[in-house]
């Protein structure tokens, strides 16, 4: 048993928050809420290879697991990355033809996707491709055979936006790129994932954002992070987040455990089908509702300004509350847990 | 990183689990009375004897030099076998890491094989009337005499001090100084103390009040030296707080209990969702604790989160199994509609002195606060 990141899953994680630092910063994601660059840092992120991070080494991807990257995705979160990274960096490796793969590792193809649950593709203007599901299949379709129309919320820099196939295009006008909507179950756990992990990073944020307001802002003669009202709200802010990212962690470990590897030892070890669902469900609600808290104390201890649209604190917000509805939100997954735990009468904890 | 045992934790877990499943006996009485006492020093002796009753500790001293893990394992198997609850929980999980990091050899031989077999039951003394969560507050002392010590004063909230043979705790042996200065560790027999068993709120007497009237105390009874007990006194209880207090088997097996409660009571989806959430909270301690372990990272003040989380877990786990049970869940093994003979009813009441005691909850996120998020005093 080593439940601990190995020195290179810590090294891109690391890697992954320097680059973001660097060419993310909280400017340039309020620049791409507005018109200015949509997606800051995607060409250094290209660079590190994030994007071909789960692509199979054949494609000359990094063949990596999904645990060896999910703290590349807390980090997109903790910079509150706009584009739709997990729908190309996730989602697509899994579901695109072989032959659109190399562009997916170069970083030159971007994709967004409207599958399973999902009635919007999240940044669908931005996206080269986007893989539709339809009548029990799956198509990829490239932009100029879809019409999209903008569906603004709350989120000024994750935009929604309906798909509609254009009259004009054929059955499919890529014959190789059908996959059945039983390729994207898989998929979809592992993007379901990955967004639990950015919505870790989200609330990390927030959690600091708010640990450095409340040292600095005084009031009443003190800074007001040392009455105990704002301390214990923090502290159960960081509780929630410390025990809400090591279930984001064993789910990507289970996903993992079932990626690639075929010996009979190795299936023997690996998550069934009911842990890797309830280890699936279980990260995204609880990264969802420790990152709901942690927007809902960010904001109460920012107070008045942070209830404004000048500070960059509304951008993490939106993001929580995007992120959190997006992949089946809380109280989907919840009810999920609900049958999975008191309905399976062959419960078990994994390992 | 992985979640996968090796096989040689699989074959610990295979042994431990092989044993307990043989020797856990039936519910023993409460441990807070004298017959129940001795039933559970008996237990403590049958561990002993196949040398599990303190797994992590080195072969010398009766343990078989578990890792942390083995550790976990250990326990997770313990709590899921229905064994009885551990007299010896706080010499072995409190006192024992002071005296392995502070003791002398001779301390270490003196104190650790007996402690091991149940042969000693230590009691603490940290609190006081007046020294409770402010346990810096300590005035009970210390006059030093020929050759040793004289302890004066009162102590409280003395968990097993009822029946138990030994006790550790802090004095001021400086009178001059004040706060967490000039505090020292005292182990002293309780044969010489005035001890006063206080009905607690389940009715038993789980603690006591110590009453000190110049016990005195040998010089080889210190832990480490004089005026360092603060230091060596937080050391342990960072252990309180932390894993070795309440490790993840124990609330994984009440989670365990509870789901298999809740399905022969169809309970309403409200009720359901509550239990499913205490299920994965403790998963959620379980899987923390496994990356913590692996991280090899000393828990220092973050052991305070886990505290306020297990504490509180354990309190909705408990009312969820009386919402459950209704009416009936309230009572106790007296009565002959008591369910599981009360075990419920008393976990509840048990549960409520988790935020309590090792520091208060609301001193936890303070800690939390102050040490870990680094917010100002």
């Amino acid at each position: 048993m080593d439940f601990a990141f190995t020195d290179d899953q810590l090294v891109l994680g690391s890697t992954v928050r320097q680059v973001l630092a660097e060419h993310c910063p909280a400017r340039a994601v309020r620049e791409a809420g507005r018109t200015g660059e949509r997606l800051p840092g995607w060409p250094q992120l290209a660079r590190i290879g994030m994007f071909g991070m789960l692509v199979a080494e054949r494609h000359d991807g990094l063949g990596l697991r999904l645990a060896d990257t999910i703290l590349a995705f807390e980090e997109a979160g903790r910079a509150a990355l706009p584009g739709p990274v997990v729908e190309t960096a996730v989602i697509a490796p899994g579901l695109l033809p072989d032959d659109l793969q190399d562009r997916l590792v170069k970083g030159s193809l971007r994709v967004s996707v409207r599958l399973g649950d999902q009635v919007y593709a999240p940044d669908a203007d931005l996206a080269d491709l986007l893989i539709v599901e339809h009548d029990g299949a799956i198509h990829v379709l490239s932009s100029d055979e879809v019409r999209l129309t903008p569906q603004p919320g709350v989120d000024p820099v994750r935009r929604l936006f309906s798909v509609a196939a254009k009259a004009s295009r054929g059955d499919s006008s890529r014959g190789d790129g059908v996959r059945s909507r039983a390729q994207a179950v898989p998929v979809l756990r592992a993007a379901t994932v990955a967004v639990a992990a950015q919505l870790i990073g989200l609330a990390r944020h927030l959690l600091e954002a708010s640990v450095a307001h409340a040292k600095t802002r005084t009031q009443f003669g003190a800074p007001i992070g040392s009455f105990q009202a704002v301390k214990h709200q923090l502290a159960d802010v960081a509780i929630a987040i410390d025990f809400a990212a090591p279930h984001v962690y064993a789910a990507a470990v289970a996903i993992s455990d079932g990626q690639g590897e075929t010996d009979n030892l190795r299936a023997a070890k690996a998550a069934g089908e009911a842990d890797i669902l309830r280890a699936v469900s279980a990260a995204k609600a609880a990264a969802g509702e420790a990152a709901a808290l942690a927007a809902r104390a960010a904001l109460q201890v920012h107070g008045a300004i942070g209830y404004t649209e000048e500070l960059d604190l509304r951008l993490w917000l939106a993001r929580v509350w995007s992120l959190t509805s997006a992949y089946g939100d809380t109280a989907l997954h919840r009810a999920r847990l609900r049958a999975a735990i008191l309905g399976d009468p062959e419960l078990r904890r994994h390992p | 990183m992985n979640l996968e045992f090796t096989r040689a934790e699989q074959d610990f877990r295979a042994y431990v689990r092989g044993w307990l499943a043989e020797h856990v006996p039936a519910r023993l009485p409460s441990m807070d009375t004298a017959g129940g006492f001795a039933a559970h020093r008996d237990w403590e002796r049958r561990l002993a004897g196949a040398r599990l009753s303190v797994v992590s500790w080195p072969h010398c001293y009766g343990g078989r030099a578990a890792s942390l893990i083995e550790w976990l394992i250990f326990e997770e198997e313990y709590w899921a076998a229905g064994a009885p609850a551990r007299l010896g929980q706080n010499g072995i999980f409190l006192l024992a890491p002071a005296l392995f990091a502070h003791g002398t050899t001779a301390q270490q031989d003196r104190f650790l094989p007996r402690m091991a077999c149940g042969d000693d039951i230590w009691a603490q003394a940290w609190s006081e009337p007046e020294a409770g969560s402010d346990l810096a507050s300590v005035r009970a002392r210390a006059e030093r005499v020929d050759g040793g010590w004289r302890l004066h004063g009162q102590k409280t909230w003395s968990s097993r001090a009822s029946y138990a043979d030994w006790a550790f705790g802090l004095f001021r042996s400086d009178p001059a100084a004040t706060r967490h200065h000039g505090l020292t560790y005292f182990l002293f027999p309780l044969d010489q103390v005035d001890v006063r068993p206080i009905a607690q709120l389940d009715g038993r007497h789980g603690f006591a009040e110590l009453f000190l009237d110049g016990v005195f105390v040998p010089d080889d009874q210190v832990l480490g030296a004089p005026g360092e007990g603060w230091r060596i006194a937080m050391a342990t209880t960072s252990s309180e707080r932390g894993l070795t207090l309440r490790s993840p088997g124990r609330f994984m097996a009440t989670a365990d209990r509870l789901v298999r409660l809740a399905r022969t009571l169809d309970p309403d989806p409200v009720l359901a969702d509550e239990i499913a959430r205490a299920w994965l909270d403790a998963e959620a301690y379980r899987l923390h604790t496994y990356h913590a372990v692996a991280a090899g990272a000393d828990l220092g003040p973050a052991a305070s989160m886990g505290k306020v989380f297990w504490s509180e877990l354990d309190v909705r786990m408990h009312t969820l199994a009386l919402r459950l049970l209704g009416e009936r869940g309230l009572l106790d093994a007296a009565a002959p509609d008591a369910p599981d003979s009360g075990a419920w009813l008393h976990g509840y009441l048990f549960s409520l002195a988790g935020p309590i005691y090792a520091g208060t909850n609301e001193i936890q996120r303070t800690i939390i606060a102050e040490r870990v998020l680094g917010l100002p005093r």
